[in-house]
């Protein structure tokens, strides 16, 4: 039974075969980041910090990783290992479910930090190891090399968490949030972005060649 | 003979087959997918495979669809609602014999 169980998880290990689920997550996340530093370092009359201009960003940052990754799996993946049309109780359903319920937690969990005055920059870095069991046991499970980004989620978590205060000023706002808690939640959460939408890009980088390493393209019909 | 034992011997032996329960097994976690991705995952050659999932279609548990993208012939396989339902019988008849 235990094979057979792992057979029915394969195809949801293949979707990231070729590194493009990890590469859509860490432009997302260095993408995020990047707007909250422009939000930051700009003007208050600068374009990012209007609402159509957050949502004109947030929709090309979605356009980008939707069609980049769709034209990967397209003219490489699907032609040399194979297509997967997954079922839509695992592509929406589920992870709408499963991102609701994580978003209604997180949020009270935040509101009851803050009332409590908890340290925020330890807040994120629990975030962060959080995302490292997970992705532990998702993916580094499956594929033993990606420990290592296990190790490096857990190392970056910690460095969050003892994070100098002049590190949090540089992606911070530089004092113009509402309040002192939001302003270290929002500069810790920024260096989360940064330094895991870069462990993202460089893993998932690494799996796409990889990849291309280990399969062969098509044969192209001579004409 | 102890019932649970004699299950055994009721399992469906069109799945039961390890090359077809491998095929079933990774089509029951997926809508559809096509033949490369199969034999890629199986590591069986094409004759096997085809003459498996030929076994499979007769049973009515899967069904082929030949298509193109492109130019470029495509043959994409998925498991049909009788598939799924024999796939899950099977699986709690195995549990519940082991």
């Amino acid at each position: 039974m235990d094979r057979v169980a792992s057979l029915l998880n394969r195809p949801r290990v293949y979707y990231n075969i070729d590194g493009v689920g990890e590469l859509g997550m860490g432009f997302m996340l260095l993408g995020y980041a990047l707007l909250g530093l422009l939000q930051a370092h700009t003007s208050k009359d600068a374009i990012w910090h209007t609402t159509y201009g957050f949502l004109v960003y947030l929709g090309v940052m979605c356009l980008v990783i939707h069609y980049g990754s769709k034209a990967i799996k397209q003219h490489i993946t699907y032609p040399r290992t194979g297509f997967v049309a997954y079922r839509k109780r695992d592509t929406l359903w589920i992870p709408m479910s499963a991102g609701f319920g994580i978003s209604v937690v997180m949020s009270a969990g935040l509101v009851l930090a803050a009332r409590s005055k908890w340290n925020m920059t330890s807040l994120v870095a629990l975030i962060g190891l959080a995302m490292a069991a997970m992705y532990a046991y998702r993916i580094a499970t499956a594929v033993q090399w990606k420990w290592f980004v296990v190790l490096a989620m857990v190392a970056g978590s910690v460095l969050i968490a003892f994070s100098p205060a002049a590190l949090l000023a540089a992606v911070g706002d530089g004092g113009r949030e509402a309040t002192a808690t939001f302003a270290s939640f929002a500069a810790a959460l920024r260096l989360w972005e940064v330094l895991f939408g870069a462990m993202f890009m460089i893993s998932g980088g690494i799996s796409f060649w990889l990849y291309l390493r280990h399969t062969s393209a098509p044969a192209r019909d001579i004409k | 003979m102890n019932p649970l034992i004699q299950s055994i011997g009721e399992l469906d032996r069109v799945i039961h087959e390890p090359g077809r329960l491998m095929i079933v097994a990774l089509l029951s976690a997926v809508e559809r997918t096509d033949f490369l991705y199969l034999q890629h995952e199986t590591g069986m050659n094409k004759g096997t495979l085809s003459s498996h999932l030929s076994r499979l279609e007769e049973a009515g548990y899967v069904e082929i669809e030949k298509t193109y993208r492109g130019k470029v012939p495509r043959t994409l396989l998925g498991l049909t609602q009788a598939g799924r339902s024999a796939f899950e019988q099977y699986r709690r008849t195995l549990k519940g014999a082991l």
